[in-house]
């Protein structure tokens, strides 16, 4: 049995760890950047990291991604202990509660930034993986669905996602993640793109053909010179990962997620022995 | 800041601003928005002040101010010329904003800044007083009053409706 407070420990110090301190990968590009705010950024991750502070005052909303083994034995089911996760990481720190009940009529504040919004995929074996996302408001606006036809071509779809970078890009506090999902259903290609958000920058696709594809779509949207703020200088995408699924014959859903520059984000592992 | 200082300033232009900023983003404007379509009184005076959309986040133990950064400011467009009209001499926030938000400043020779965003670590470190001025229930979404120091900004939309993005 893989016990709630293994997984409650673990789990909340991640979650505070990758609100408070900079992502190693982000952490090259912000150092070499040289354009407008560029001291208030390197300040910042050093500030946050020695006062402990969040790095963004908008510390997100926690979706999780749950890789459960199907020999794993839990203690409680895995959406109350991660939301037991979450009211224990934002209640504990000084970091902001985002999140609004009713979306449309109240909107009143939880309090404690639950829920979290969970997907949970059932695999095989005894291991426990969970991957999640801190993902700010702003960056989250700019999420897209495109129901495509199942006709159109490469070229096709890397303009349909530049098009909807170029757009909106300078609004998601750039250089963005970009996270692709093609195929599956509407719903499963936007899960796939969040999917795509937890990957590390020089992660492939495992299909060369999908990795090259990731390559060429990050050299592309990297002509548009988006930049740092949106100020043009610097780079504009760290980099694109795209998960892809089985589709049917009549459509071709395309998911688009944006992370923004921060890219806060992480992987626990757990053991059933 | 005075009219006459805001009417001065041109795009790209960076500033190191020192004194008071009224902190609101979206459900406080809706607010204010209800309460002047009922002709109630409002619970604060934006008369020659700056606003920036921002929602502070809960501050650290013993510290009265938490991580402060600016929000996407477009959201906040359709209350821009409402703020104007009580007032306001110019936002901040981050982004680029609607030919609306554009025209509005040229019409009321009002500027919008933008300040860092993700750098809200850095930027609580400008802040020097924080408090209430309403909605409290709204927990980060309230209105608050700060007071800063070498705050950074820089002239995103002139009075002349130049625009920076």
């Amino acid at each position: 049995m893989i016990s709630k407070r293994e997984i409650l420990e673990k789990l909340t110090n991640h979650i505070v760890q990758v609100n408070e301190t900079i992502n190693p990968e982000v952490k090259t590009y912000i150092d070499e950047y040289k354009g407008p705010f560029s001291q208030a950024l390197k300040e910042n991750y050093k500030i946050a990291e020695v006062e402990k502070l969040p790095l963004c005052q908008d510390t997100g909303i926690v979706e999780f991604f749950v890789f459960l083994g199907n020999e794993v034995i839990l203690e409680e089911p895995i959406f109350s202990t991660l939301s037991e996760v979450v009211e224990k990481v934002y209640t504990e720190n000084p970091f902001r509660f985002s999140l609004v009940s009713d979306p449309l009529f109240e909107r009143k504040n939880t309090k404690n930034n639950t829920p979290p919004v969970v997907h949970i995929f059932q695999v095989s074996g005894k291991s426990l993986d969970i991957k999640f996302l801190v993902k700010g408001g702003g960056s989250e606006n700019l999420s897209a669905l495109f129901m495509l036809k199942p006709s159109i071509g490469v070229q096709e779809l890397k303009d349909v996602i530049i098009g909807h970078v170029k757009e909106n890009g300078a609004k998601g506090c750039p250089p963005l993640h970009v996270g692709i999902g093609i195929g599956g259903t509407s719903d499963k290609a936007m899960v796939l793109s969040k999917l795509a958000l937890t990957k590390s920058f020089k992660e492939r696709n495992q299909n060369p053909v999908y990795a090259d594809f990731e390559e060429a779509l990050l050299k592309d949207l990297n002509t548009l010179k988006i930049g740092f703020q949106g100020l043009k200088e610097g780079v504009s995408v760290f980099s694109v990962h795209v998960e892809y699924a089985p589709t049917h014959i009549a459509t071709l859903p395309v998911g688009v997620s944006l992370d923004c520059y921060l890219c806060r984000k992480g992987v626990v592992k757990f053991e059933d022995r | 800041m005075k009219i006459d200082e805001i009417e001065k300033l041109r795009i790209g232009e960076l500033l190191q601003y020192t004194g008071e900023l009224i902190v609101m983003r979206d459900a406080a404007h809706q607010k204010l928005l209800e309460l002047l379509s009922k002709n109630s009184q409002l619970p604060v005076d934006l008369n020659e002040k700056i606003v920036f959309y921002a929602g502070p986040a809960n501050p650290p133990k013993n510290s009265k101010i938490g991580a402060i950064g600016p929000t996407t400011s477009e959201r906040m467009d359709k209350y821009l010329e409402m703020i104007f009209k009580l007032g306001v001499l110019g936002t901040v926030g981050k982004g680029k904003r609607s030919d609306l938000a554009v025209k509005l400043c040229i019409k009321y020779k009002r500027v919008y800044f933008i300040t860092p965003s993700g750098a809200a670590a850095y930027l609580s470190k400008c802040v020097k007083d924080i408090r209430v001025l309403a909605f409290p229930e709204l927990g980060p979404e309230a209105i608050y009053n700060i007071n800063v120091e070498d705050f950074p900004l820089m002239v995103a939309i002139d009075t002349n409706g130049n625009q920076i993005f």
